[in-house]
């Protein structure tokens, strides 16, 4: 909401800029910026308009000759409002205006302009206007616009907490001034008049709390005076009428919305607050048609309802030019029924945003008198009948506060007698009784319920930067058992950590899906979001790859050559909610270079690069790469493989299924793996020291040859065996596959193996060696039918 | 004698000055073998007096000596001479490009903040603690004091999952009611983690979002403790000398409630655009914990105080990287994240 410099000015005295006013403001947790200061500008002169003539080049412009009584300028100028002998502000070349804009020589479709005539939004003004602003016929020209501006005003945009309702007005505003300067707050005086009081309401809805209605008649329909319509202007309400204007005057003056209707349009003259029946329908002052239920409260008179109670007026019963007598509404609603019926309609306007934050029960009446004085005042007219319908005792709140539970709750003191004149300039009633002070809540203060409300107001008010910090740090005690206190687990860190080193990046995606996108990898298990605001917010991701291959496109189309990504983060599938780290490759694994061109050398990432790299980033050999289990839908049934862990598949990898990249340029490695069954790892894992061999290793180098359709990890097992079995074979490596059958035979294959052999207790002899690597070949022949091809020696080490 | 030492000395000199390496090792056989020169001269000492045998002695065996090392001297540098040879001819152009296989890596500046918040406040005594993404309307709103008629609860701003029954949490705030549930005071913990927000995605906005809870109660906790971590905590994290303030603001769930603004580190609070020229910019919200929130845990509320505060993720670090857009951040354009900056 907008307040008025000026305007807070007439409730309570105060010495400060509006800049200072908008921190002191913000201080006491209002948040505050000025947005229209009529004191920054420089160089704007008033000059006369002395003859207009049409733009050469643009049908929209105008050449305006002007004078400030000396020396005559030629301006470029837009507005339609412009006329000859008109006195305006012009901005000369060097002016500059509000938002630091600078005023240049310029040429406007080749015509230089020396300056421009101001709009009063280009001067700060108004936050909006249109056309030229145009002076008195009377104001002297040549004098700097300051000085013919006499009442220049500011307009400080300011948010208040939804639980400040009171806020919502400058008598709201100006209270909060008053109690962080310990200065008074006046309000507005108003005749007194003698109306009767008469029967003129009938209240039929608990949901209504107070009802105030007034009939005045012979009320004569015009324009507001000036300082209505300016006052309305600053914030942002367009002028109507004079009975309207004064309506929404009052609202932000004092926070109370009126409403008032056309006499002669309701069926009766007595008006009905009730719910509404179902099915009911209004036009209201929209033009729009809203369907009414039984929830909703209404203002009606005995055929129809005539407005929705605390939102809108009825179209047919708003005042127009030929209004002669008007029925005048001050009430207090139930707020949670406006918000609801405010949000069911989806229908909100000034009064229901002030009545759904609670408005002050005993201001309705004050708003009321202040409102028949105005209209009175500028209107005319003869107040016929008033009556005030209050359908609760309304009784002010009291609460307790001990006065040392301040210093508890803040841990610093605040003397008791500042803390009761603090609470004092709230309006708060006071009652001591010792320590205790008894608290007398004004009704304006919905919000103040318990003591530690009470509290805050003197923390707020004494000021939250008034507070000394003492250098001396609190004891900082922690007893919790946390085994492994950090955001990322110890696996996370060590996959991010290699992965960096690897050349990934880390990425980062909103945890949402398309049920579109998850098809097309055949994830069927998902949980749908009841109330998605678009598509993209659908599902959430039951896997990360759908986000990450959604990146992996979005770079191929930004032309990157080398796409690695890794992710962690919570997937939400048939196991629950889940956290996952997962990874895409694609492309070449390293760039074109001088030195690998002679070579030709080009790997990319494809199934054993890739599986190099998950081998390479899993913290230790208890996990295991098993390449015979059930693949995912989503990878290549022929290229893909298991990671297991403690007899558990933890996660799975291989190349994403050729359908599903069908649009992309060669192969996509795709790794995931569920960090809640392998996070324990680390929990429980203590390293420790294992003993190596200190005698030398001797290496042999074998080849054998297999038949095409056995499985290489029937091989692997075979060796593993051996080596488990406590011989002297401690590793093996492959290092060559040969397919060309001139040289393996039809339908074989050719493997070769360096195999390590050591003894953990003395030197190995050739015997040793020899005995060994018989046990293997032996088993391969007899297990397998696989046979050697060639053996040698690596040289001893 | 004295002098035919002197004469065997300099010439040796002479020879080891332009001898090879070859050379070098039959000088010492000739000189200091078991048959060389001065071998000999004090193999024949027993020739001399008293007197001639301890000054031809000493001085036979300081030439000896002198030899020796000259010759150690000269096969040093004749090595190093080589090696000296070596790389003259290795020589290479070293301002060709350097050659690593994989291109540089990095890390996200979302988790790169988290891990960096999360150390600071660590060092300050929290713990990490961290909650599901999915809650339930007791944990996100009703045990914080959010009662239903409030306008948080409007459904458009909150993801629902199986009709109405569970929800995305929109903020860390339900960790403070799950670690309070699991024990007693003292409690001095920061959650960190995923929250929610269903509101359409612009340059300030994003569905997906991180926040870091802190909350500490016990016996004498304060609104000055609260005051004296979140100063500490700005200052190591951006590390210069900015204004802070705390202003009074509105959470259900704290009382007396406040939020942090730093001076802007873009203008240093003179004022800009993206401090919408007021020369502050907002970090974080914060308060004593509500004790309706306390009651939801049946912590005695009369005993017991307690502080939190919930720091936007996204928000900091695109301050700190100078960052204009959050959806850069949910993007993974590589030419965003290959950014190096962000390791940091």
């Amino acid at each position: 909401m907008k307040v008025s410099y000026n305007w807070l000015k007439k409730f309570v005295d105060f010495d400060l800029s509006p800049r200072e006013l908008a921190s002191l403001l913000t201080s006491v947790g209002i948040e505050a910026f000025v947005v229209v200061n009529g004191r920054f500008w420089t160089n704007v002169i008033t000059v006369r308009v002395l003859d207009i003539c049409k733009h050469p080049n643009a049908d929209k412009l105008s050449l305006c000759k002007v004078s400030d009584g000396i020396k005559e300028y030629l301006i470029v100028c837009g507005a339609k409002n412009i006329a000859v002998d008109q006195i305006v502000a012009l901005a000369k070349v060097g002016a500059i205006l509000p938002g630091d804009f600078k005023i240049k020589k310029s040429k406007i479709r080749g015509i230089e302009s020396e300056g421009i005539i101001c709009s009063q939004k280009e001067l700060g003004l108004e936050c909006d206007s249109e056309g030229i602003l145009v002076l008195d016929k009377g104001t002297k020209i040549g004098n700097p616009l300051e000085e013919v501006l006499d009442k220049l005003d500011s307009v400080i945009e300011i948010e208040v907490a939804t639980n400040r309702g009171d806020c919502l007005s400058h008598l709201g505003v100006a209270r909060e001034i008053g109690a962080k300067l310990r200065k008074i707050v006046s309000l507005p005086e108003i005749k007194t008049l003698n109306i009767p009081m008469l029967n003129c309401v009938e209240v039929k809805s608990n949901l209504c709390l107070r009802y105030i209605g007034s009939t005045i008649s012979n009320v004569k329909i015009g324009p507001s005076p000036k300082w209505i319509v300016e006052a309305l202007q600053k914030n942002g309400i367009k002028a109507i009428n004079n009975i309207v204007d004064i309506t929404n005057y009052i609202m932000i003056e004092m926070g109370q919305p009126l409403h008032a209707f056309d006499m002669a349009k309701l069926s009766s003259k007595q008006v009905v607050v009730r719910n509404a029946f179902d099915l009911e329908k209004i036009i209201a002052l929209d033009d729009k048609k809203y369907e009414l239920d039984s929830e909703t409260l209404i203002i009606a008179d005995v055929q129809k309802p005539i407005a929705i109670a605390g939102i809108m007026g009825g179209k047919y019963t708003s005042i127009d030019e030929d209004t002669s007598t008007i029925f005048l509404e001050s009430a207090v609603f139930n707020a949670e029924s406006v918000r609801r019926t405010s949000k069911r309609l989806n229908l909100s306007s000034d009064a229901s945003y002030r009545f759904e934050r609670g408005v002050d029960y005993k201001m309705a009446e004050f708003a009321m008198s202040r409102a028949i004085s105005l209209i009175v005042d500028i209107a005319g007219g003869k107040v016929e009948a008033k009556e005030d319908l209050q359908n609760i005792k309304y009784e002010n709140s009291k609460i307790i506060l001990r006065v040392e539970r301040v210093t508890k709750i803040l841990g610093y003191t605040i003397e008791k007698n500042e803390i009761a004149e603090i609470l004092r300039h709230l309006g708060i009633d006071l009652q001591p009784m010792g320590e205790i002070l008894l608290c007398t809540i004004p009704s304006w203060r919905n919000d103040l319920k318990v003591e530690v409300d009470l509290i805050e107001e003197i923390a707020r008010i004494k000021g939250y930067d008034s507070i000394m910090l003492s250098l001396k740090e609190k004891k900082s005690v922690n007893k919790m058992y946390c085994p492994n206190s950090s955001f990322l687990s110890a696996i996370v860190e060590e996959f991010r950590s290699k992965l960096k080193g690897l050349g990934f990046s880390e990425a980062l995606n909103c945890s949402f899906s398309e049920i579109k996108e998850l098809n097309k990898f055949d994830l069927k298990y998902y949980y749908k979001i009841s109330n998605p605001i678009s598509k993209e917010n659908e599902v959430l991701r039951p896997s990360l790859l759908p986000c990450l291959y959604k990146n992996l496109m979005l770079n191929i189309k930004k032309g990157a050559e080398t796409i690695t990504l890794f992710e962690h983060g919570k997937i939400f599938n048939e196991l629950g909610e889940r956290k996952t780290f997962a990874i895409i490759a694609y492309g070449k694994v390293w760039p074109e270079w001088w030195m690998w061109a002679e070579q030709k050398i080009e790997p990319r990432y494809d199934f054993y690069f890739g599986g190099g790299i998950i081998k390479n980033i899993l913290p230790s050999d208890e996990f295991i790469i098993d390449k015979n289990a059930i693949p995912k839908y989503y990878y290549h049934s022929g290229k893909n493989a298991s990671v297991v862990y403690k007899g558990k598949i933890v996660g799975q990898f291989g190349i994403l299924r050729p359908s599903i990249t069908e649009n992309v340029k060669g192969e996509v490695f795709y790794f995931e793996i569920n960090l809640d069954l392998v996070d324990e790892f680390y929990v429980c894992k203590t390293p420790f020291y294992k003993m190596y061999s200190k005698f030398p290793v001797v290496k042999r180098d074998i080849s054998i040859i297999a038949d095409k359709t056995l499985k290489f990890s029937k091989i692997e097992k075979v060796i593993e065996s051996i080596m488990k079995s406590g011989g002297v074979l401690k590793e093996y490596s492959l290092f060559s596959v040969y397919t060309d059958e001139n040289k393996v035979g039809k339908n074989n294959i050719g493997y070769s193996f360096r195999l390590s052999y050591q003894n953990n207790v003395r030197t190995l002899t050739d015997e040793e060696v020899n005995k060994d690597m018989n046990v293997l070949l032996d088993k391969f022949n007899s297990d397998l039918g696989v046979k050697l091809r060639e053996k040698s020696n690596n040289g001893v080490s | 004698m004295d002098n035919n030492i002197d004469k065997i000395a300099q010439k040796a000199l002479e020879k080891i000055k332009n001898a090879d390496v070859t050379e070098l090792e039959s000088l010492k056989i000739e000189y200091l073998g078991r048959n060389g020169f001065l071998t000999q001269i004090l193999k024949s000492l027993s020739k001399y007096s008293i007197d001639d045998k301890k000054s031809i002695g000493s001085k036979a065996n300081r030439v000896k000596n002198i030899i020796e090392k000259e010759i150690e001297n000269k096969k040093a540098n004749l090595k190093e001479a080589l090696f000296d040879e070596k790389m003259r001819k290795e020589k290479t152009d070293c301002s060709k490009s350097f050659y690593f296989p994989f291109p540089k890596g990095t890390f996200h500046p979302v988790i790169q903040t988290i891990k960096n918040i999360s150390t600071i406040l660590k060092s300050l005594g929290f713990l990490v603690v961290q909650g599901p993404e999915i809650e339930t309307e007791w944990y996100n709103f009703e045990a914080l004091n959010i009662p239903k008629s409030h306008p948080a609860r409007d459904i458009q701003d909150t993801f629902y999952l199986d009709g109405l029954k569970n929800l995305l949490r929109t903020h860390t705030s339900p960790g403070q009611i799950r670690i309070m549930e699991k024990q007693k005071p003292p409690i001095k913990v920061i959650v960190p983690g995923r929250v929610y927000r269903n509101e359409a995605s612009d340059a300030a906005h994003s569905s997906t979002f991180h926040q870091i809870e802190g909350l500490s109660v016990d016996e004498n906790i304060t609104f000055l403790d609260l005051k004296m971590v979140l100063t500490e905590f700005i200052d190591k994290f951006f590390g210069s000398n900015l204004g802070v303030r705390f202003r009074p603001s509105y959470f259900q769930f704290t009382e007396p409630s406040a939020e942090v603004d730093m001076q802007c580190i873009f203008c240093k609070g003179k004022g800009c655009g993206v401090c919408k020229n007021s020369g502050w910019i907002e970090i974080l919200g914060c308060g004593m914990v509500h004790p309706n929130v306390l009651r939801s845990v049946d912590y005695d509320f009369e005993k017991y105080t307690g502080y939190a505060f919930g720091i936007g993720v996204e928000r900091i670090a695109m301050f700190k990287y100078g960052v204009n857009d959050v959806r850069l951040l949910y993007e993974n354009d590589l030419r965003f994240l290959k950014q190096s900056e962000f390791n940091y």
